[in-house]
């Protein structure tokens, strides 16, 4: 199965991350799950990031919470809306919304 | 009566949910309050945030260019403006990698009150002198 997992909280859904077994595991960090991909704890950076290689993030909820596009971890890739609708048509069997 | 002081602490980020936003407007609206009030009864609410309340009050938000609602930025200046008492947890901001100089002020609009980042036992004696506190 081809898995995209959307994340819209910070610390909240990883454990249920960890028991999601997938394929191709794809995630997309939104709302509030944007600090995922943007703040570091106590100077390290979320373990979710070490989940799988394909993350993304949505710009506009970066931006509307003050953060910067250049904040966000260089292994996460920043999309639109539009680049979601694709995402969710093209390269996933399944979505899921932690 | 005399004063009533309420602690309102936001310890969840904005945005996605409703409830961290409703405790800078309930915040906000002490002065509405003081309206209904005899002479001598005030009501001094004090806005703490800890935990990842601290996140989401970052300078630069642009939530009315993306989404068309007022930010959280625009809301602090507002507590600001009214001559709120705001306390972030220092332990939280540094835990997160937050400079003290990212919150917002509201200088120019010529509030007096400046966010106030404090230790976490600043935000512990507001809760203990507090009549009533509310967790958000």
């Amino acid at each position: 199965m081809k898995l995209g997992v959307f994340v819209s909280d910070f610390n909240l859904t990883v454990d249920t991350l960890d028991r999601l077994k997938a394929e191709k595991l794809g995630i997309i960090l939104v709302q509030n799950g944007v600090y995922h991909a943007t703040t570091k704890v106590s100077g390290k950076a979320s373990s979710l990031l070490d989940k799988t290689q394909n993350l993304y993030v949505l710009s506009d909820d970066v931006q509307i919470r003050g953060l910067k596009v250049e904040d966000v971890d260089k292994r996460v890739k920043v999309v639109n809306y539009s680049d979601i609708v694709d995402l969710m048509f093209n390269d996933y069997d399944k979505t899921a919304w932690l | 009566m005399g004063d009533v002081k309420v602690a309102m602490i936001v310890q969840k980020p904005q945005y996605k949910g409703e409830t961290s936003r409703l405790a800078i407007t309930h915040a906000i609206s002490y002065q509405t309050v003081e309206i209904l009030l005899e002479d001598g009864e005030t009501v001094t609410p004090k806005l703490c945030f800890i935990g990842e309340g601290v996140l989401g009050l970052q300078k630069g938000q642009n939530a009315m260019e993306l989404y068309g609602i007022t930010s959280t930025e625009s809301h602090m200046k507002n507590t600001l403006l009214v001559d709120l008492d705001v306390l972030v947890c220092k332990e939280d901001l540094d835990k997160y990698g937050i400079p003290e100089d990212a919150m917002p002020n509201a200088d120019e609009m010529g509030a007096d009150k400046t966010i106030q980042v404090v230790p976490f036992a600043e935000i512990q004696k507001a809760i203990e002198e507090a009549n009533h506190v509310m967790f958000f």
